[in-house]
């Protein structure tokens, strides 16, 4: 189920929301049973392999802290030998699921290419929904109890809720257990709550629906004209309609995550913080998809000796972290090369480069709205042919005759327009600025409630007449 | 009233004024709405990765009153159809071309249910008198499967090109040719190269739509025109129609095919001795290809279908591009589409030698007839 639904806005979330306060007593189980339901209903199969996850890797957060009768001497040494095989076999586990349904055809693939000839066959498993996410978030949890971060090993319910609950199950934020730890316990949802987290899903709803979606059409268009044969203008364009597109659309759904979080008695993490003012590529991805940026970092980047073991190391520990964040956001070479790219600009920064840019007033706006748009590109066109073409047009490069050249622009900004220029204004910090000043006023709440039934009659349209969204 | 309830009363519509408008509009809302039916659960909400943007496709119901129930809706197969229909058309195309025949007797099942009366567009046809060159639309059946969805049934048919001698042309036969259309044909203004002619497309345009007032862009000037007016004022020689996309989730596939007929009949009335190619709808990719909703080829060619019945083979003719860009099972080649729906920008130009392919010449007393039929005030355009 999509937030962005009516199913979702109009049956499931007023029911839950009902039942839920009105069973205080059993907040985590009536959490966990309606998430169960909020998965289940689009993945009817994957459920199962969702709740096997859970309670395989609540096996392994019991077993690793499970301690049988052993003579007193070497009981500290087996704790601990206990403690690193568990955790060892946990993240084999967790990752042998997500390249299984994830990873196995890019690799299979890719090893049958190489070979000239079929070594290992295909399987076409679909993607379960979410699976990089909660993967990310249960490895997390057992990292952390391994480490002593949590000191105590939660119980089933509480754990089971933690990774399932739906505000971020599908498309994060990647919540860590010490942020919700507290609040499973026991949470009180006062009124204004409810109200305060209602805004900010509102907010996010139209972030999605009226901005993400009506300006992926124009990206839509054109690519749909085709990559390769395009005037460099309509390229750029495209490429800011996507970086648009990109932004609104994961922005909007974890700020509908975080005030379904604050509906429900939790504080979900912010997981962006205005990504497009940033002035280096560096600084972009502190800003951007923060929670996954923090993962890498605490559980990769920092156990691989982070940048304090010399010029060498830090470079491969970059390029180790960057090559993953590639290949976590999908399984195919355009991922990775998109992740090797931001690694190369990232690494160019670490020489004091970054540090300048971030100094600057202008150039390093000018560096990054140049820079980001064009490696979203790569990070959108999985044909290895067709990103040529596209980064070529980006370049002013041709080698084929223009087909969408000025006539074709000025359509699309004649169309786009208006749109556009929204898009800039909420890239900026103002809007959410003015929001979190005046969220209690009576001009910001009347406008959310047009925001609110203005995207209610869009996804409504959207699905009376299925193709709003390209508009054929 | 107790003092304590109502300061917490208050307390609360002051706090959460956004959930309280919101709650009570839909009270008032959800009941008169069709769309947010709050107890239809029956139809599975396809669930889609964020990531990617995609809007979810919604079942919904439609508001139309409209009656109609198509006529062919007899009890189907459960046969899967879609692999078969163009596979099965070759082995099938003899022996079937005798109960499929030309469009008169498809009508006759037609109007039984439908009450649709096709000879209004057919009386014309008297005039035709010189010679009976006309075409035949053929039909090529296969089993249809069963469909549930109130917008469409399977038609159990796959429309053919019109037989005809049709005259390879080139570009300076479309200088007086107009193109209606939806985003598709707004491809082919930009992208088949046919700089003459006259084109009248917008995105999402539907054949309800057509003849709106200021409803249509005319691509020339990038500006909204009226059709209606610029039918009457302007002659063509031919024109092209290629409408349904935007019409698979709207009504059902008879009205569309009243308001094809009806859009004919009109256009036939302003420009007497015009030549109207119907153009089928693209089929849409495997991956596009979705039968829990109304977006799918079966969808697509029950409207094909609906509008090739229209088709005499004198005056009016059924151009079915789809053999050029589908493949065995009739989806569209994933390797000429983005987005499964739309062609990339190059492949138009198989498109373009496709209508010069297939150009009706007409003979010059035969349309002359036609035209003194009509008004006749028109003098020039048709060659």
């Amino acid at each position: 189920m999509l937030f962005s639904s009516v199913g979702f806005l109009f049956r499931f979330l007023p029911i839950f929301m009902i039942i839920y306060l009105a069973f205080p007593g059993y907040r985590n189980l009536i959490l966990l049973l309606g998430s169960l339901i909020f998965y289940g209903v689009g993945e009817p199969y994957f459920v199962l392999l969702l709740l096997l996850s859970v309670l395989i890797n609540y096996g392994f957060s019991r077993y690793m802290f499970w301690e049988p009768r052993s003579p007193q001497t070497d009981r500290k040494k087996k704790a601990l030998r206990r403690r690193k095989m568990t955790l060892t076999a946990a993240i084999t586990f967790d990752l042998a699921v997500l390249f299984l349904f994830k990873y196995w055809d890019f690799a299979a693939g890719s090893v049958n290419a190489l070979a000239g000839k079929t070594i290992c066959p295909l399987l076409s498993l679909a993607l379960p929904l979410g699976i990089s996410f909660y993967t990310f978030q249960m490895l997390s949890y057992l990292i952390d109890l391994y480490r002593g971060t949590e000191k105590r090993s939660a119980g089933f319910l509480s754990f089971a809720t933690y990774v399932c609950m739906f505000p971020q199950l599908i498309a994060g934020p990647i919540v860590r257990y010490g942020e919700v730890s507290a609040r499973m316990a026991g949470r009180r949802v006062r009124i204004r709550d409810i109200e305060n987290g209602f805004k900010l899903f509102t907010l996010g709803l139209g972030l999605k629906v009226l901005l993400a979606n009506q300006i992926g059409t124009l990206w839509n268009l054109i690519m749909t004209a085709g990559a390769g044969r395009l005037h460099m203008l309509v390229a750029w364009l495209g490429a800011f309609a996507y970086s648009f597109q990109l932004y609104f659309d994961f922005w909007g759904y974890s700020a509908m995550a975080m005030g379904l979080g604050k509906m429900l008695g939790f504080s979900i993490p912010r997981n962006f913080d205005n990504p497009y003012v940033a002035r280096s590529v560096s600084e972009f991805w502190r800003r951007w998809h923060m929670t996954l940026g923090s993962w890498f970092r605490e559980y990769v980047y920092f156990p691989l000796g982070g940048s304090r073991m010399g010029r060498m190391k830090t470079v491969r520990n970059l390029f180790i972290v960057w090559a993953l964040t590639g290949l976590w956001h999908g399984a195919d070479w355009n991922f990775v090369l998109w992740g090797v790219v931001l690694f190369l600009l990232i690494a160019l920064e670490k020489t004091g480069f970054g540090k300048w840019l971030e100094n600057s007033r202008v150039v390093g706006h000018i560096y990054l709205l140049l820079l980001i748009p064009a490696t979203w590109v790569i990070f959108a066109i999985t044909d290895m042919g067709q990103l040529a073409g596209y980064m070529g047009n980006l370049a002013g490069y041709h080698r084929e005759e223009i087909l969408v050249g000025t006539t074709q622009l000025l359509r699309y900004l004649k169309e786009y327009g208006a749109l556009l220029i929204a898009c800039v204004i909420f890239a900026t910090p103002l809007p959410g600025k003015a929001y979190w000043k005046w969220k209690d006023r009576w001009f910001v709440v009347l406008p959310l409630f047009g925001v609110f039934w203005w995207a209610v009659y869009e996804i409504v349209t959207g699905s009376n007449n299925p193709f709003l969204y390209f508009r054929f | 009233m107790n003092k304590n309830a109502i300061r917490n009363f208050v307390e609360i519509i002051y706090n959460c004024p956004l959930v309280l408008l919101v709650l009570i509009t839909s009270l008032v809302v959800i009941p008169m709405s069709d769309e947010i039916n709050f107890f239809d659960m029956n139809k599975k909400i396809p669930a889609v990765h964020m990531m990617d943007g995609k809007n979810p496709v919604l079942p919904g119901k439609n508001n139309s009153t409209d009656e109609i129930i198509l006529a062919d809706k007899t009890e189907p197969d459960t046969v899967q159809a879609t692999e078969g229909l163009y596979t099965q058309k070759e082995e099938e195309r003899k022996e079937l071309l005798e109960n499929a025949g030309e469009c008169k007797e498809e009508n006759d099942s037609l109007e039984n249910g439908g009450k649709l009366n096709i000879e209004s567009v057919n009386s014309q046809k008297a005039v035709n008198s010189a010679k009976d060159r006309h075409g035949t639309t053929k039909f090529v059946a296969y089993t249809p499967v069963s469909t549930d969805s109130r917008y469409y049934s399977d038609a159990g048919k796959v429309a053919l090109t019109t037989d005809y001698e049709y005259a390879l042309k080139n570009e300076s036969y479309f200088n007086d040719a107009a193109f209606l259309g939806d985003s598709r044909t707004l491809g082919i203004s930009d992208y088949a190269g046919l700089s003459g002619a006259d084109f009248f497309c917008d995105n999402g345009m539907t054949i309800y739509k057509l003849f709106e007032d200021d409803g249509v862009t005319y691509q020339k000037t990038g500006e909204k025109v009226d059709l209606k007016q610029i039918l009457q004022e302007k002659r063509y020689g031919k024109i092209y129609i290629m409408l349904g996309m935007n019409e698979l989730g709207y009504g059902n596939t008879l009205m569309y095919m009243k308001q094809y007929l009806k859009v004919i009949q009109q256009i036939k009335e302003w420009q007497p001795g015009v030549t109207i190619y119907i153009m089928a709808n693209l089929h849409v990719s495997r991956e596009k290809d979705n039968t829990d909703t109304e977006f799918n080829n079966i969808n697509i060619n029950d409207k094909n279908v609906a509008s090739a019945r229209l088709a005499n083979g004198r005056d009016i003719f059924y151009l079915d591009c789809n053999p050029l860009f589908t493949d065995a099972q009739g989806y569209l080649q994933e390797e000429l589409t983005f987005d499964g729906v739309h062609l990339y920008a190059q492949h138009y130009d198989k498109w373009r030698d496709f209508l010069y392919a297939h150009c009706v010449e007409r003979e010059e007393g035969e349309t002359a007839a036609m035209r003194q039929e009509g008004s006749g005030n028109g003098t020039d355009a048709a060659q």
